[in-house]
């Protein structure tokens, strides 16, 4: 529908190394040498250990950091400067605490030259779709975790976002509510299709929403295994596709792959090898 | 429907014992006020009664009652130099100027030098220099340069002012969450936005907590300025006393000032209180606040 007039904004990682230099001297490899490339309008969600670099590839497509080697594209062009027509939900979700609930949704068209009133009008019809009305003059920390999500939600699409970058956006919720989150996400994106790069360490969520999960190993990272989720959209329910004998074929799948990945980043946050991320 | 059926009872037990904790914080209140001012009876009555008998030597000590009396022998009959409201009205005017020209200059310098770090670390050492300087001596060279008048005393005020200001404006801009800046950017915000609509707000937590000390270093600013070379104002009224050994109106001059700083205090945190609204309250203030 609306998708169709939005310009293809796929996401492709090419041989994307970033390592940091901690302030000590020391080079610390975050991801090595990753392939990814994301369709238009795909979700795809990316899963790993703790510290294996995930977040690392969101700040790359959104623009915010540059890789050390590599190139990232978003929409066919090289990422350069921060990239446009994305959004990022963060797993502390970024409102300003300082604003009203409207204020901080208002903000995307704010900063991109809307006037004023426009973006508030705006900001209250995307308030009433994630379910917020009669919330725009509360405070963030006057709402529920939940609330805080949708309303971190509904000021990362006012955007009109083509690109859609998630790092753990439901971890901090319990999970009724993250389940009644994933369900509203799912929801949105069908009727949105930008092209999302979920990161979490959920498998569950992973397969329940994506329509392709790459799992990450342990860092540095790169990437081990691609696999397609072919379970039927609209999926529905998150919490009954679990349920679903092809999920829990493609949980084991998934699992036996990055299983592995878990106990090698567990064992060594546990034996505290201090040089083994810094090679390379 | 079970908890609709216990609703009333329950409401009428919460309503009464929010009665009674809001009984037992007003009696509380009263007790406190009531030991407050018997606290100030005795110190001035004793202070009164050994200075009549002449246990302290009232020429050097005053009485509260001396003090009284020549507050108001200013009041009707003006000081050395003029109505003692013009001396108030000095001393306020030179008080709120350094500090309006001081925190301007501190959030200013402060935010530029937190968002450019090339900046802080070339100026760092020059900063640091002029902050271990004692800067009450800079007031006799503001004197020199700038007279007797209003400026010199502003200027003193708000270069007290600045320091605290900056110090906390620089750590404050330092300390912002870089994710509320990294989604601004996303979200399409320009570096002016960024500052005006996160850093700056957020700094203002820090900001707002050197206000306090602030005012009283402008008022001491001033203060001192005055003392230092004036033609009019508290601090010469002070200092005019001070010389002629008259210590009634050294003290009646300090009460004035006493009172002038408690209600800046007031003022400001009204000020603070508007400026940080959005804050949620912090754990220990509902069981601080009677009603």
């Amino acid at each position: 529908m609306a998708a169709a007039e939005a310009s293809p904004s796929g996401v492709e990682f090419s041989q994307v190394t970033k390592r940091f230099v901690s302030p000590t001297g020391a080079v610390m490899t975050a991801i090595r040498d990753v392939n990814l490339s994301v369709k238009p309008g795909e979700f795809c969600a990316v899963v790993g250990p703790t510290g294996c670099g995930k977040s690392t590839t969101l700040t790359l497509a959104a623009g915010l950091d540059r890789p050390s080697a590599g190139i990232v594209r978003v929409s066919g062009l090289p990422v350069e400067g921060i990239t446009k027509r994305a959004s990022f939900v963060f797993q502390t979700d970024a409102l300003l605490p300082w604003k009203p609930v409207l204020a901080n949704v208002a903000l995307g068209p704010m900063f991109r030259g809307q006037p004023r009133k426009k973006s508030l009008d705006m900001a209250r019809a995307w308030l009433k779709t994630v379910g917020l009305s009669g919330f725009e003059h509360h405070y963030p920390h006057q709402l529920s975790g939940g609330m805080r999500k949708r309303a971190a939600l509904a000021a990362a699409l006012i955007n009109e976002p083509v690109l859609l970058l998630m790092d753990e956006p439901f971890s901090a919720l319990d999970v009724q509510t993250r389940a009644i989150m994933s369900n509203e996400l799912l929801a949105v994106w069908e009727k949105l299709k930008p092209t999302v790069l979920f990161v979490t360490h959920d498998l569950e969520e992973a397969i329940g929403l994506a329509d392709k999960v790459a799992v990450i190993t342990a860092g540095p990272g790169t990437v081990k295994a691609i696999f397609e989720v072919d379970l039927p959209r609209p999926r529905g329910a998150v919490q009954d596709i679990r349920f679903q004998p092809r999920f829990l074929e493609l949980y084991r799948q998934i699992w036996e792959a990055l299983r592995e990945e878990v106990s090698r980043a567990y064992s060594r946050v546990t034996s505290a090898g201090p040089d083994e991320g810094a090679a390379a | 429907m079970n908890a609709e059926a216990s609703a009333p009872a329950a409401a009428s037990d919460a309503g009464s014992l929010a009665a009674q904790a809001r009984a037992r914080a007003r009696r509380r209140k009263v007790q406190v006020r009531a030991a407050q001012a018997a606290t100030v009876i005795v110190i001035l009555g004793a202070w009164e009664i050994l200075s009549r008998v002449g246990v302290i030597d009232p020429f050097f000590f005053g009485s509260p009652l001396g003090i009284v009396l020549r507050l108001a022998d200013w009041a009707v009959n003006g000081t050395a130099y003029g109505s003692l409201w013009l001396q108030i009205w000095v001393t306020i005017e030179e008080s709120v100027l350094g500090f309006l020209v001081g925190v301007a200059l501190g959030v200013a310098c402060g935010v530029t030098l937190g968002e450019i770090p090339f900046l802080a670390d070339v100026f760092a050492p020059f900063i640091k220099a002029v902050n271990a300087l004692p800067r009450i001596v800079l007031g006799s060279i503001f004197i020199m340069w700038l007279g007797l008048g209003l400026t010199s005393k502003v200027m003193l005020a708000a270069v007290l002012v600045f320091f605290v200001v900056f110090f906390n404006a620089f750590q404050g801009v330092r300390s912002v969450d870089r994710n509320f800046v990294a989604n601004a950017r996303i979200l399409g915000a320009t570096r002016l936005q960024v500052v005006a609509h996160v850093v700056l707000p957020s700094a203002m937590t820090w900001i707002i907590a050197s206000l306090h000390v602030a005012l009283g270093l402008a008022i001491i600013g001033a203060i001192v300025g005055e003392f230092l070379g004036a033609q009019h104002g508290l601090g010469l009224v002070i200092a005019t006393a001070q010389n002629t050994f008259d210590a009634n109106g050294v003290f009646a001059a300090m009460l004035v000032i006493g009172v002038l700083a408690v209600s800046a205090e007031a003022a400001m945190e009204v000020l603070e209180r508007r400026l940080l609204a959005w804050r949620p309250p912090l754990a220990g203030d509902s069981n601080v606040k009677g009603i």
